[in-house]
């Protein structure tokens, strides 16, 4: 059984949708990259699979069930860390974590045991008891990144993460989504930073216009572009092309 | 030039709409209530007052005094806006005509408050002082055209200082206004000779200042914003201004009462609730704002019935307004996709409001002791609020 499902997903914001038709997996211990232009439907796409928007036709499955069929489970399977952190402005760190714990049905002491070596390599130990207004917009995303793998489900959905961490808190949470997958998660990660998605993702989703089109490893994408030893920002740009000879 | 004239009246328009629009809800929410609550009892307590006010009461120096300060605070409402340091810069020799409408109407507005201000003072002026009323009528003009005067000057001073030394100007304009009346008030015909000269003297210093130097935008700039923030904030204690955004402050001290929310999942949204509640500024000082003006009215008007009227209005206001901000947020939240069935947030909010009206309803009853049927408006307090709850949306 897959981790994620995706069967002819249509959907958007009015009748008119902005994504057509999206047909893809996702399988244990796997990281798959989610890559397009801006407005190429990446964030619809995110918002349809946690479940804030409907879609119009077509049904989502993680671990089997869509959420119409088990709120609670499907809700349970996956976390979700935003582009923009969004946080509570009236909890500090440390009753972030505890309300994710809570809302997940987590015990505290397992809680702090799962958040402690992320807690020390982020270099936040000392702001537990800090308000959100007083983190910068990378200690924010820290906290959401915290929220998120202290959960361990088995589906993380990743938008953005690269932008506003440090390199060390990049290279830290690279090293985190390798554990998780060696685990048996899956990982759904948007980004426009084609040179790491390419190193380290097992798989690339192209989105275009709302239509997949391509989804596979490097060598895949490579063969349905017919261009041999060709980057990932090459074929983004070649396909980016495409439009203009249409 | 026709084109700053439109500038204003555009400006001018959306303004008033935007006032208007916020005195709707000010007079709509609880605080009116409230404060017609206060203006009757403080209007009874002054017509008692002047009842039996001893006759050596210094009338003149009180009148002289109070105007003194109401006619100092002439604050300019220049809608100056940021984009204006750019896009009027090459206007500068023109902007008079904007600066004439700016002062004509701060004039016309603040007039009115001196004026009323006087007029409540009639009454104390005719009994206590004994002033006749054509000494009074007198002081009364004097009064506008010491307000116009003084609206004036401050524009011309906060140019001529780039918008420093406000306090000074206000002192010295205080002064200058009190002492005036004072010597109109009082016939003392040599010292307001002096005051004439002075009040004389002071513009023609301060435009001679301002001629020397461009306008300066950026202390007007702030001086409006903080200006419409100071309107947006009072309009933020009757209905949600989204200019506003509700401050956060931890209160350790009441750190205490968190304990009561044990940490498990069937709980979550209280944990999240009781803390939002604590320290978010507007739905914590709604609730103590309510609660203290029920106790003190239950403890010093000893009028069982209109404790009652009041403590039932305000423990429903303090129920409707509690539930709804604590209910829902309109941003997107990550608790939108806690695996947490729907409609545990609402009913965690009626939790949560539930908590703080009973606290109220001890409150208002310890504060009633020693008045009669005192232990009923807690439980007004208590019924009225839970109804509220169950039976609003």
């Amino acid at each position: 059984m897959s981790i994620l499902e995706l069967s002819g997903v249509t959907g958007g914001y009015t009748r008119k949708p902005v994504i057509h038709d999206l047909n893809f997996k996702l399988e244990a211990g796997e990281l798959v990259g989610l890559v397009g232009l801006n407005g190429a439907g990446k964030s619809t796409a995110i918002k349809h699979i946690i479940g804030i928007m409907q879609e119009q036709k077509g049904e989502i499955r993680i671990n089997g069930k869509t959420m119409q069929e088990d709120m609670d489970a499907y809700r349970s399977s996956f976390s979700y860390i935003p582009e923009t952190p969004v946080l509570y402005d009236e909890l500090t760190l440390k009753e972030h974590l505890e309300l994710t714990a809570m809302a997940y049905g987590i015990d505290l002491q397992t809680m702090r045991e799962r958040t402690a070596p992320l807690l020390r390599e982020f270099r936040m130990e000392k702001r537990l008891n800090w308000f959100p207004a007083h983190f910068s917009k990378g200690m924010r995303q820290k906290v959401m990144i915290m929220c998120a793998f202290l959960v361990e489900p088995s589906l993380y959905i990743i938008d953005e993460p690269f932008l506003g961490l440090d390199p060390l808190a990049i290279s830290l949470l690279l090293e985190q989504m390798d554990e998780k997958k060696k685990e048996g998660a899956a990982i759904l990660m948007s980004t426009h930073v084609l040179a790491t998605a390419e190193k380290h993702c097992d798989k690339i989703l192209l989105l275009h216009n709302g239509y997949v089109r391509a989804f596979g490893t490097m060598d895949d994408l490579r063969q349905s572009f017919n261009m041999p030893d060709a980057t990932l920002d090459d074929i983004y740009i070649a396909m980016t092309k495409e439009e203009e000879h249409e | 030039m026709n084109n700053l004239n439109d500038v204003w009246r555009k400006r001018f328009t959306h303004y008033i709409n935007e006032l208007q629009k916020y005195m709707r809800y000010i007079f709509t929410g609880h605080m009116a209530i409230v404060i017609v609550f206060l203006l009757g009892a403080g209007g009874y307590q002054y017509s008692e007052w002047l009842k039996d006010a001893p006759k050596d009461f210094p009338t003149i120096w009180v009148v002289s005094i109070i105007m003194g300060i109401v006619l100092t605070f002439s604050k300019p409402v220049t809608l100056i806006k940021k984009p204006d340091e750019v896009y009027l810069l090459p206007l500068e020799s023109k902007m008079n005509t904007y600066f004439n409408k700016v002062l004509n109407y701060t004039t016309m507005s603040q007039m009115l408050v001196a004026v009323v201000v006087y007029i409540v003072m009639w009454p104390m002026m005719r009994q206590v002082g004994e002033i006749e009323v054509t000494g009074i009528l007198i002081g009364l003009a004097f009064t506008i055209l010491l307000k116009w005067w003084n609206v004036h000057v401050e524009f011309m001073f906060r140019w001529a200082t780039k918008g420093r030394f406000v306090w000074l100007d206000r002192i010295g304009r205080a002064i200058l206004s009190g002492t005036f009346l004072f010597c109109l008030l009082h016939h003392e015909s040599f010292l307001a000779i002096i005051v004439i000269f002075l009040l004389a003297l002071y513009p023609v210093i301060c435009k001679k200042k301002t001629m020397e130097q461009p306008f300066p935008y950026e202390p007007f700039v702030k001086l409006e914003e903080n200006r419409m923030l100071g309107i947006y904030r009072f309009a933020n204690y009757f209905t949600d201004v989204p200019a506003i955004h509700g401050s956060i402050k931890r209160r350790a001290y009441l750190d205490f009462v968190l304990k009561i929310i044990p940490k498990s999942k069937k709980t979550t949204f209280e944990y999240y609730l009781l803390r939002s509640f604590l320290r978010t500024d507007d739905h914590f000082y709604l609730w103590l704002r309510l609660t203290v003006i029920t106790a003190l009215v239950a403890a010093f008007a000893n009028m069982p019935i209109i404790v009652g009227v009041v403590a039932a209005a305000l423990s429903f206001a303090t129920a409707i307004q509690l539930k709804q901000a604590l209910s829902k947020s309109s941003d997107f939240t990550m608790s939108l996709l806690y695996p947490i069935k729907e409609g545990a947030r609402p009913a965690a909010a009626i939790k949560i409001a539930r908590y703080t009206l009973i606290l109220q309803a001890i409150i208002v009853t310890l504060a009633g002791i020693g008045q009669p049927y005192f232990y009923i408006h807690g439980l007004i307090v208590l019924i009225v609020g839970e109804l509220t709850l169950r039976m609003s949306k």
